[in-house]
């Protein structure tokens, strides 16, 4: 099917040149009239109405254009020219608002452009219908826009909210990646566009080299604790299903009550039970043991250790709960089947259990990965004090988004943050696109409905 | 019923909206939205400079108010857009970062009478380059360094005798470093589930003191030259040493938090003998100790008696010249001795340049820096005055050394440049690293300690230059 979009696209593109010559061969004045300006076609047809709309939508663009509009795209440009100062009561150019008003404008000019053509291919279609048929007055599109092409209608506020709440802050934020904004250059300073960013983190040198351990070891950790996490979930929930389990409410509820409880006070208890006057540490001492750094400058592997088993602690029961439930989905004749062509327990796991969670969890598993992928407490909460040798401004336990979170947050530098966050937006949107689309539950989506 | 019940909604609908236009009648008073800190809003300090400002200047149409705002909001992003506070009351840190972006106004002191008062170590902290133009933009209210925190009643029973060389009536191990060094290590011989000294050794505020001691400094240029760091200058390797030997006496639990979120209780169950901490924590400190006492059947006034007697707060020992705290020295031979530096913070009042009322905003200022209101802050929370006649009159002898610390530069007031923001994680991760050997393997060299206070430059000098 993507290849199909793809080969479509291609098509039409190529199909361009042609469609115009024949769409100027066949367009009578009042095509053109809407050329010159939006809504006269419209109203040679008849449709005054929605001629006047037309009308009134050019002037106020174009007044918009005139009075803020293109000065905003040419500050989209610049990011400023002149330098605030408070003491000299110059106003000044604020380059982060700029960089946002520009990004409005762009919207604005794409509105625009849309307009323009849906009306000439507005005007010509009812030029078109006007010989041979009585066209439809403003009541008339009303009442279709209410009807037939309700989906445009019910669709326009929440589109336009998308567009300003999400659209607009993730392009603001990808075009931060590539300015120079923060450290020392904040407003009042003027930010410049720059691709110093990306050159530090990838074209060698120290930081190059951290963000490559960090990456690594972001990857590792994303796919073991997501793997771990799932498969002790979904043992839980098998054993908890079992008939041979006494007291199956008991069991059960002590993973919900470590879920219920709010992850970062978790991880702040962990942080005391394993800290050097914690009460791990005392039992140690008190058997006669020495203190175990368990988070300390040196102890690489063991905080790795204890924080994937702490994450661990904090994920597994909401996998055990979804596979519960999932598991009483499970019809159990397929079992006595089974059971009765001599398959073994394990052999009835991978063939029949495990096929059917997996395609009911996929989006989940996804989900589950990126938020492995994207954990910032963990490593935040338990060992957030600490710089390793040879990482640049990190330790060797900081993930990717508490890398970012130090750079961006404590540091101010927020260039490089929005640049590490869109190496991180790209990669996981790419691994779970792939992971997605050649997964049984997306390509077999109406199988089990 | 019904129009009787619409014409009542109608009503009130429009007595609802008039009452929305009576409040949006513009007011012609000047209000003055002033920032202060936490601490003064709760002991009520707050309260008081208002009321007595407002007092004051009750027939000039002008009324002062909390700007009710974070502690720490940022007036870089509220400033220009007209939301942030008029006046504000901060550490010297976290004011002077606002200076290079000019959203904090240069004040004319040198023309007020606060400006004889203060020590000139105090006002370089509001200092500020202005293209070869000295401006201040700060006025200095109160001073904070680490004192020394320990319990009188868990001295040996024989200091008088045995830990007194110098006969002056303080017993030696609250007044020389190598003289606590060794009463801590007997302390932890005789049980090891003891400390004698005990204090969060990675705390880039308290532990930094040792390094300047021996010529290590944050920022070159009386700390305005953001290219030059030298933690690891001079001699600041025996600081480093010292902090090593530090984590000797105690185990890993000087490695985290631990010796600073129990501090208080271990203070007071006897579990540690003596701590560093600043004097704003002192009333927790008194809590937990009175506690213990009343414990042992003593009623609640008895036990805040024998607080005061017990929990002595005192400027912070002295180090040996040669850096050497693990051998006994002569204590009565002051050539052998040198105060200990300490990082310490100037806290003072600024005005945003953002301010619609520039004179009203330094009338206010100038009222909230008079001797009369800064000595009312100094009874009201405990702390310790710039200025000198108010300290006078305080006539505390811990407010006493402070005071003089600072005028003889013993205290290293905070960097006041922008870049100091970057500074205390790389401190605090080498710290950590020089204790993480001290407490376990001991094997560091000088050599070693010398490498540590050099990454920690460099991380540093990384932080603030990479992106620059």
């Amino acid at each position: 099917m993507k290849n199909n979009v793809f080969r479509r696209t291609l098509g039409s593109i190529k199909k361009l040149p042609l469609r115009c010559k024949e769409f100027f061969k066949d367009s009578g004045r009042e095509t053109y009239a809407s050329m010159c300006f939006m809504g006269v076609g419209q109203m040679i047809n008849g449709q005054y109405v929605k001629g006047l709309l037309y009308m009134l939508a050019e002037i106020l663009l174009v007044a918009y254009f005139a009075l803020q509009g293109i000065s905003d795209i040419v500050g989209f440009f610049t990011l400023g020219t002149v330098k605030a100062d408070a003491w000299l009561g110059i106003e000044g150019d604020n380059s982060v608002i700029m960089l946002l008003m520009g990004i409005f404008a762009w919207i604005a000019l794409g509105f625009l452009v849309y307009l323009y053509f849906a009306n000439i291919k507005d005007a010509k279609k009812y030029a078109d219908m006007k010989a041979f048929k009585k066209i439809p007055g403003i009541k008339d599109d009303l009442a279709a826009l209410i009807n037939s092409k309700f989906y445009k209608f019910a669709l326009f506020l929440p589109l336009l909210g998308v567009l300003v709440f999400n659209v607009l802050p993730i392009v603001f934020m990808i075009l931060i990646a590539f300015t120079n904004y923060g450290g020392t250059i904040v407003p009042p300073e003027l930010v410049d566009w720059s691709l110093d960013s990306f050159r530090k983190l990838f074209a060698g040198g120290e930081l190059a080299q951290s963000f490559a351990r960090i990456l690594g070891w972001n990857l590792l950790w994303a796919f073991a604790s997501t793997f771990f996490n799932y498969f002790v979930g979904l043992g839980l929930a098998i054993l908890f299903n079992k008939k041979c389990v006494k007291g199956k409410a008991i069991w059960r509820s002590f993973p919900v009550l470590a879920y219920a409880i709010p992850g970062f006070i978790t991880l702040l208890a962990f942080k005391f039970m394993f800290s050097n006057g914690g009460p791990i540490n005392n039992m140690i001492v008190d058997n006669g043991g020495k203190i175990i750094d368990f988070f300390g400058i040196n102890s690489k592997w063991m905080a790795r250790g204890i924080g994937f088993f702490v994450n661990a602690w904090l994920s597994v029961p909401s996998i055990m709960l979804l596979a519960t439930g999932i598991l009483s989905n499970i019809n159990t004749d397929l079992y006595e089947a089974a059971r009765i062509d001599g398959a073994s327990g394990w052999v009835q796991f991978k063939s029949i259990t495990l096929p059917f969670v997996i395609f009911s969890t996929t989006p989940v598993l996804l989900n589950q990965f990126i938020g492995n992928f994207n954990n910032f407490g963990v490593f935040y909460f338990l060992r957030g004090d600490v710089l390793s040798d040879g990482y640049f401004l990190a330790s060797d336990t900081d993930l990717l988004i508490n890398w970012l979170y130090r750079m961006s947050i404590d540091k101010e530098y927020y260039s490089i943050g929005a640049a590490i966050s869109l190496v991180i937006f790209l990669i996981t949107s790419a691994l779970s696109l792939i992971v997605y689309v050649k997964s049984a539950s997306y390509k077999k989506e109406d199988t089990f409905r | 019923m019904k129009r009787i019940f619409a014409i009542m909604l109608a009503v009130f609908m429009m007595a609802g909206m008039l009452s929305v236009f009576a409040a949006c009648e513009p007011s012609t008073q000047i209000t003055l939205r002033v920032l202060e800190n936490d601490t003064a809003k709760k002991e009520g300090y707050l309260d008081y400079l208002l009321n007595a400002f407002n007092e004051k200047y009750k027939d000039e149409n002008v009324v002062a108010v909390d700007a009710n705002m974070d502690e720490y909001s940022n007036l870089e992003q509220d400033g220009p857009y007209g939301h942030g506070p008029d006046v504000l009351y901060q550490a010297n840190d976290v004011l002077m970062k606002y200076v290079d972006g000019h959203h904090i106004m240069p004040i004319n002191v040198t023309e007020m009478d606060v400006f004889e008062q203060v020590p000139q170590n105090a006002w370089d902290a509001y200092k500020y380059d202005n293209n070869g133009e000295i401006v201040y933009c700060g006025i200095p209210v109160n001073v904070q360094q680490p004192l020394l925190y320990y319990r009188k009643d868990m001295l040996p029973e024989d200091w008088q005798t045995e830990w007194d060389d110098n006969d002056n009536g303080i017993p030696d191990m609250v007044e020389f470093w190598n003289e606590l060094y060794l009463y801590s290590q007997s302390i932890r011989k005789s049980d090891m589930s003891k400390y004698g000294f005990a204090l969060q050794l990675n705390n880039e505020y308290f532990n930094s003191g040792f390094l300047f001691t021996y010529g290590g400094y944050i920022f070159g240029n009386n700390n305005t030259d953001d290219t030059d760091i030298g933690l690891s200058a001079g001699n600041a390797k025996l600081g480093g040493k010292i902090i090593w030997d530090l984590a000797g006496i105690m185990d890993e639990k000087c490695l985290d938090d631990t010796f600073t979120t129990g501090r208080e209780s271990m203070l007071a169950n006897g579990t540690i003998f003596a701590t560093i901490c600043t004097p704003d924590m002192t009333s927790s400190f008194v809590k937990e100790l009175s506690a213990v006492y009343r414990k042992e059947g003593l009623s609640e006034e008895e036990a805040l008696k024998k607080v005061d007697e017990n929990l002595v707060i005192t400027g912070l020992p002295k180090l040996p010249a040669n850096g050497d705290i693990t051998v006994r020295q002569d204590v009565t031979d002051d050539s052998l001795w040198v105060a200990h530096k300490t990082m310490g913070g100037v806290n003072g009042y600024g005005i945003s340049s953002y301010t619609k009322n520039r004179e009203w905003a330094l009338k206010f200022v100038e009222f909230a820096t008079s001797e009369e209101m800064v000595l009312k802050r100094a009874e009201m929370l405990g702390v310790v005055p710039a200025r000198a006649d108010a300290l006078q009159q305080v006539g505390d002898e811990v407010a006493e050394i402070i005071f003089n610390n600072l005028d003889d530069g013993t205290i290293v007031v905070m960097p006041s440049i922008s870049a100091v923001g970057q500074i205390w994680l790389p401190i605090s991760s080498g710290f950590k690293q020089i204790a993480t050997d001290g407490c376990g393997d001991c094997l560091y060299t000088m050599d070693d300690i010398q490498a540590v206070l050099e990454t920690i430059d460099d991380n540093i000098y990384k932080a603030i230059h990479t992106f620059g």
